[in-house]
C-alpha cells in the first residue's frame, strides 16, 4: 500500500488469515522504552509495597520472609511480563498505558510460546545489561568495556531491521505495534454535492482531470479536512491558484467561492480517477503522463 | 456466512441515502451502504476490547466473527475502488482492531499450564539428548576440574569461588565451623542467617541461569561457560570439605537440593545450547529460522529450569533446616531427581496430541 509511510510512521504489512493485508504502525523506540520505564517502575512499587506489608505485619517466621521476598523479586521480572502479554493478549501494563501492543508477524495469533521466547530474551538484553550497568562503579576497566559493547549490541539490533525488532522479537516472530484506533471520518464526496446539487457552479472537462493523480487528490483531501483552513485563508487561495493554472481551467474562482471550487473539484477528479482505477489505470501522482507514454510505446 | 442481518441493515441504509444514491460516486455508494455494518462491527470491537469476548452475547460474538469478514471483505473491495483516504485509514484501522479481538488466544492459563507440564515439556526435554549431554557434561567437568585444581593447590578456591558466596567457607576455616555449616542447629539466629543465606543464592541462580540459557544464542559457548564455571565452584567446594572429612556429610548436605538446583543449571545450559547449536549448524534453514525452530523446545528446557529452580530453593529455604540427619537427606535429594527422572522420561508418552498441536 502506499500508505505505509504516511505521518512518518513505520509500518508493518502482514496477513491476517482471511488474505487482506492489513497495516500496523511500528511503534516507535522511544514509546517501548516509555513502557518498558514503567513496567519496571510498577513492578518495583508493587514489590516494596507487598515487601513492607510482609515484614510490618510479621505473619510469618523471619526465615519464610527472606525466601519470600527473593521469590517476590524473581516472580517480577520475566514471569510477570510473560503473563501478563499472555493474559491482556501482547499488552503488560506499561505498554497498555502507552497504547503498543505484541502481535505476531506472520499473522496467526499470538502464542504462548512466542510470549515467553521475546521475554526470557528480556533478561539479556535490559535486566542483566542494567544490573551490569549499576555495578560500573565496581568493576574493572574491562569489565566496564564489556559491558558498554554489550549495551551497544543490544541497543543496535532494533535499528539495523525496518521492523524495529529487538532480539527476542526475532527470535520469537513478534512485532510491537502501535494499538490501532479508528475514526471514521465524513466522506467529502458525499458532503459536498448536498450542497452544491442545486446549482453545479464549477464544470470539470475530461482534459481539466487528466493532470493530477492519486497523490495530489488525497493531498488535497488532507487540506479540505483541516478544519483550521477557512476560505479567505491565504494558503487556499493559493492552491486554487495553482489548480487553476495547472488544468488550464478558464473561468475565474470568484473571491469567496476557493472551497466550494476545491470541493467540487475534488469530487469530480476523485470521480474521474476512480472510474480509471475501476478499468485498471491507477494514476499514482501527476508525473502519469510520462508513465504512460512508455507503456504505450510497449503495446 | 451470511446470517441475515445483511437485509434489514442494506434497506435501511438505502432509505437512508434516499434519491441522492443516484448521483453519488460509486465508492460513496458503496460507504453508504456498508457504514451501518461496520459502525455495528466497531461497537462489538470496543466492547469486546474493554471487557474481553466474554462480554459478548452468544449473537453478538457471532455477529463480531461475520462482521469482521465482512469488513475484511470491505477493505480489499475499499483499496481496488475508493480513493478516498478516510475511508481506507478507517477500515484498516477497524480490521487491525476486529483482528486482534477475533485473534486472540482463546486458552486458559490453566489450560496451558497443564498441557505443558503434561506433554510440552517431557517432550521437548526427550528431544533435546545432545544438548542436554553438553550441558551435564559441562557441569561434570567443571566439578572435575575444580576438584582436581584444589586438590592441588587450596588458594585455587579464592580464584573461583567469589566470597559473598563462599561465606566464610574457606579452606582455612575448621573442620568444626564447616562441620556447623552443614548442620545449623546452632540457634535460631544462626539458621535465620542461613535462611538469608539461601535466598541469596537463589536469586543468585536464577540469574545466573537465565544468563546460560539466553546468552545461548551466542553460540552456545557462554552457556558452556558459565556452566563449566559453576562446576569448578561445586568441585572446589566439594573438594575442601572432603579434606576435612566431611566428605560424606557434605555430600548429602548438596544432594538434598543440589540434584534438582545442579540438574536446573545443566539444563538451562542445554537450553541455551540448543540456541546456540542453531546459529552454528542452521541445516537447510536459515539462521534465523533455525533459531526459531529450536527456541521452541529451548524455551521449554528453560521454564522446566525456572520451575526446578523454584523447587530446589524450597527444598533448601524449608526443608534442609528441618532435616538434619544425612541419609534422610540422600533419600530426599535423590528421590526428587528420580522423581524428575520419571516425569521427563514418561511423561507424554500418549502419543494422542501430535508434535505440531503441542506448540
Amino acid at each position: 500500500m502506499n500508505q505505509s509511510l504516511r505521518d512518518g510512521k513505520r509500518a508493518g504489512e502482514f496477513i491476517p488469515p482471511e488474505g487482506v493485508p492489513i497495516t500496523f504502525a511500528i511503534a516507535s523506540l522511544g514509546t517501548r522504552f516509555g513502557a518498558q520505564f514503567l513496567d519496571i517502575l510498577f513492578t518495583t512499587i508493587a514489590t516494596i509495597i507487598i515487601a513492607v506489608v510482609i515484614v510490618f505485619t510479621g505473619v510469618l517466621p523471619e526465615s519464610a520472609q527472606g525466601m519470600l521476598m527473593v521469590l517476590l523479586g524473581f516472580l517480577v521480572q520475566t514471569p510477570y511480563y510473560i503473563l501478563s502479554e499472555l493474559i491482556w493478549n501482547g499488552r503488560t501494563l506499561g505498554k497498555r498505558i502507552t497504547g503498543i501492543r505484541v502481535i505476531n508477524v506472520d499473522g496467526r495469533r499470538l502464542t504462548p510460546h512466542q510470549v515467553t521466547a521475546r521475554n526470557l530474551m528480556k533478561e539479556v538484553e535490559i535486566f542483566a545489561p542494567m544490573s551490569l550497568l549499576a555495578s560500573v562503579g565496581y568493576q574493572s576497566a574491562w569489565e566496564n568495556g564489556l559491558t558498554s559493547l554489550w549495551l551497544l549490541v543490544v541497543v543496535v539490533v532494533p535499528f539495523t531491521n525496518r521492523r524495529r525488532q529487538r532480539l527476542g522479537d526475532v527470535i520469537a516472530g513478534t512485532l510491537v505495534v502501535d494499538n490501532p484506533r479508528s475514526v471514521l471520518l465524513s466522506d467529502l464526496a458525499v458532503s459536498a454535492p448536498a450542497a452544491a446539487s442545486a446549482q453545479p457552479a464549477f464544470e470539470f472537462l475530461p482534459e481539466h482531470l487528466d493532470v493530477y493523480g492519486k497523490y495530489e487528490l488525497q493531498t488535497l483531501e488532507d487540506v479540505l479536512r483541516d478544519s483550521t483552513k477557512t476560505a479567505n485563508h491565504t494558503e487556499i487561495q493559493q492552491i486554487v491558484r495553482t489548480i487553476t493554472r495547472r488544468i488550464r481551467y478558464e473561468d475565474a474562482v470568484k473571491p469567496g467561492q476557493e472551497l466550494t471550487f476545491l470541493n467540487e473539484f475534488y469530487r469530480a477528479q476523485r470521480e474521474h480517477l476512480e472510474s480509471l482505477k475501476l478499468f485498471g489505470t491507477l494514476r499514482e501522482n501527476k508525473y502519469h503522463q510520462y508513465a504512460r507514454t512508455e507503456a504505450k510505446r510497449l503495446i | 456466512m451470511d446470517i441475515g442481518i445483511d437485509g434489514r441493515i442494506d434497506q435501511r441504509s438505502t432509505v437512508n441515502a434516499g434519491a441522492a444514491q443516484n448521483d453519488m460516486l460509486r465508492s460513496a455508494r458503496f460507504r453508504v451502504e456498508r457504514e451501518t455494518h461496520w459502525r455495528q462491527l466497531d461497537e462489538l470491537v470496543t466492547r469486546a476490547e474493554q471487557g474481553g469476548a466474554a462480554a459478548l452475547g452468544y449473537d453478538e460474538v457471532r455477529n463480531l466473527a461475520s462482521g469482521y469478514r465482512q469488513a475484511m471483505n470491505s477493505l480489499s473491495v475499499a483499496r481496488d475502488i475508493s480513493l478516498d483516504r478516510a475511508l481506507i485509514a478507517y477500515l484498516e484501522s477497524l480490521c487491525a482492531r476486529a483482528y486482534l479481538v477475533v485473534y486472540a488466544p482463546q486458552e486458559s492459563l490453566g489450560g496451558l499450564t497443564s498441557r505443558l507440564l503434561r506433554h510440552g515439556i517431557p517432550q521437548a526435554v526427550r528431544r533435546s539428548a545432545l544438548p542436554l549431554f553438553i550441558g551435564f557434561l559441562a557441569l561434570i567437568l567443571g566439578a572435575a576440574a575444580g576438584y582436581r585444581l584444589y586438590e592441588s593447590d587450596p588458594s585455587w578456591f579464592y580464584t573461583f569461588v567469589p566470597p559473598e558466596m563462599a561465606d566464610q567457607r574457606t579452606p582455612d576455616a575448621s573442620a568444626d565451623y564447616l562441620r556447623s555449616t552443614i548442620y545449623g542447629d546452632e540457634g535460631q539466629q544462626d539458621s535465620d542467617r542461613l535462611a538469608a543465606f539461601s535466598a541469596f543464592l537463589f536469586s543468585h541462580n536464577t540469574s545466573i541461569v537465565v544468563l546460560i540459557f539466553t546468552l545461548g544464542v551466542f553460540v552456545s559457548v557462554p552457556s558452556f561457560i558459565l556452566t563449566f564455571y559453576n562446576g569448578l565452584i561445586l568441585g572446589a567446594f566439594f573438594a575442601m570439605f572432603a579434606r576435612k572429612g566431611l566428605g560424606y556429610d557434605v555430600f548429602a548436605w548438596l544432594s538434598i537440593h543440589g540434584v534438582t538446583e545442579l540438574a536446573a543449571i545443566a539444563i538451562a545450559c542445554a537450553g541455551g545450547a540448543r540456541l546456540g547449536l542453531a546459529v552454528l549448524l542452521p541445516g537447510t534453514r536459515t539462521r534465523k529460522e533455525a533459531l526459531r525452530h529450536q527456541a521452541h523446545d529451548a524455551v521449554k528446557l528453560a521454564i522446566l529450569a525456572a520451575l526446578m529452580l523454584v523447587v530446589a530453593a524450597f527444598i533448601e529455604g524449608v526443608l534442609r533446616q528441618l532435616i538434619q540427619d544425612p541419609t534422610s537427606r540422600l533419600i530426599i535429594g535423590w528421590g526428587v531427581g528420580l522423581f524428575w527422572i520419571a516425569w521427563l522420561t514418561l511423561g507424554g508418552r500418549g502419543g494422542k496430541t501430535p508434535r505440531e498441536a503441542v506448540r
